[in-house]
């Protein structure tokens, strides 16, 4: 077996406790993934990166790194990653999705807190989260009050950088969104030592799009019924596109899609309720929700979260002859996410009644991370819009503990009856 | 004896992915799963296949002369850590 403790040492990674975390991960992942019937064999390519998810992609990391190359860690969708590409360096995801870490994030957060900053911030003060050991600079932005505090705890650790995302899409917003980017791309370059030019931008630009693209392919096939993929490998997949290598990512998901193809063809529909979650997002490793409904009569097919249509959704356009005018399609297609920050957020409403006939749902579950405001106060007119439309929604608020997940089976149980 | 999964465990990833190759190409159904514990406290990947296949895969490991920590076979149920029933 490799052995990657000398790597995680020089990470200045607690061994014993990260140790606990790998015990977990073999069980965790066995219970719900490798329990799954009938997977495509296009998913072995996913199973092998989060056997190795501590592993290969970090030493990686390590040669990039000590080939001078720098790595930047990132927790939002809203983040150019075509920025991060065109100056030779490495963007990863950050989101902790776990519980393990949680206690830790509680020792310097309050607890009435969503369990997504708690796991980040747990997982970098703990020591057990080799991506965020890796890191050379962070990107933070303003989505929510709880992770624009959570930086200046963060920043004791490893240096930040925050973009200021704006909160509603007037013309000024769009300036000071172009502004932002331009100070990312010379934060950027001033880390790496590298300058961000057309030709480098435009290139990132084409890899970031062609991840889109075959994300947006895999969704497509989830149009299908039945699908010819699981709403929880689909997730799997979202999870891992934030820190594979794109390039190598983007060739498995298609080659993936070729096998889909086939498999569309020959796939019997089993009278499975079709369900879209809407909502906050889920980092790896929460599986916690899609378990739940998938071991009922039901799967999930489309999810309108950033782990989700939110990342994918739109590319931006590659044609442009200065850095300015890059920026210009880059702010044009992110400030065209939808995300419950922004007041209105109408768009949002749009997407999720176009996504349920898209992907021709039965129902929809509303997913509400605990503590998450903008998400909990937007339920109310998502709610109306889908009711007006006859498309029956639940709404479901949890964490990353598992005390509930009897009660939330309970309920989505009822649900599926009632659709 | 129910419940007995096989696994073959390799020195690196790399042996495994060169392992993998070879059962693509002879059409031996596998799955990559991450090693399990009750057979190395090492992160990374195993590579379980069917009993019936056991002969096939050794021929092909010895012909390729890949390099291979061994082939094991374990009684195991995962445990759903989230309703907590246990499955094959």
């Amino acid at each position: 077996m490799a052995d990657y403790r000398e790597l995680w040492t020089s990470l200045n990674m607690d061994l014993e406790k990260h140790d606990q975390l790998c015990e977990v991960l073999p069980e965790l992942y066995g219970g719900v993934y490798l329990t799954q019937e009938n997977r495509p064999e296009g998913m072995n390519y996913f199973n092998f990166v989060v056997s190795e998810v501590h592993g290969l992609r970090i030493a990686e990391l390590d040669k990039h790194r000590k080939e001078g190359g720098k790595v930047l860690g990132t927790f939002c969708v809203f983040v150019p990653d075509e920025v991060i590409l065109a100056a030779n360096a490495i963007s990863v995801g950050l989101c902790g999705g776990s519980q393990f870490w949680v206690p830790d994030g509680e020792k310097v957060l309050p607890r009435n807190m969503c369990p997504l900053i708690k796991a980040a911030v747990g997982a970098k003060i703990s020591g057990t989260c080799p991506y965020f050991q890796s890191c050379d600079m962070l990107v933070g932005e303003t989505t929510c009050d709880g992770k624009k505090k959570a930086w200046e705890i963060l920043n004791e650790y490893v240096p930040v950088h925050v973009m200021d995302l704006p909160q509603m899409k007037r013309t000024k917003d769009y300036a000071m969104w172009m502004d932002e980017i331009k100070i990312f791309i010379e934060k950027v370059e001033e880390l790496t030592g590298n300058k961000i030019t057309v030709d480098n931008l435009k290139k990132a630009i084409e890899v970031c799009n062609a991840k889109r693209r075959a994300l947006k392919r895999l969704y497509n096939f989830r149009k299908i019924t039945p699908s010819p993929i699981s709403g929880l490998d689909a997730l799997l997949i979202s999870q891992i596109s934030f820190y594979d290598d794109p390039v190598r990512f983007t060739e498995k998901v298609n080659e993936l899609c070729d096998e889909l193809e086939e498999r569309a063809k020959e796939m019997k529909a089993e009278g499975k309720k079709r369900i879209m979650i809407t909502g906050t997002p889920m980092a790896l490793p929460n599986w916690k929700l899609h378990h739940i409904i998938e071991n009922l009569p039901a799967e999930v097919v489309v999810e309108e979260t950033c782990t989700g249509t939110r990342y994918f959704e739109n590319e931006v356009d590659a044609e442009g002859e200065t850095i300015e005018a890059l920026i210009k399609n880059m702010a044009d297609r992110y400030l065209n996410i939808n995300c419950a920050c922004f007041t209105p957020n109408d768009g949002r409403v749009e997407d999720v009644l176009r996504y349920a006939e898209e992907y021709k749902v039965d129902g929809v579950i509303y997913y509400n991370l605990s503590f998450c405001h903008t998400y909990s106060v937007e339920y109310k007119k998502v709610e109306e819009a889908l009711k007006k439309a006859g498309i029956p929604i639940m709404n479901i608020e949890t964490d990353y503990s598992t005390e509930d997940s009897g009660q939330i089976k309970t309920r989505v149980e009822a649900f599926l009856e009632m659709i | 004896m129910d419940n007995i999964k096989h696994y073959i465990l390799f020195p690196s990833y790399n042996t495994g992915l060169a392992l993998e190759g070879f059962l693509k190409k002879e059409k031996i159904k596998y799955t990559i799963v991450p090693t399990p514990r009750e057979l190395s406290t090492c992160c990374g990947i195993s590579i379980q296949y069917n009993k019936a296949d056991e002969e096939r895969i050794s021929e092909i490991v010895k012909v390729n002369s890949i390099d291979i920590i061994g082939f094991y076979s374990l009684q195991k149920e995962y445990k759903d850590l989230y309703l907590g029933q246990n499955k094959e």
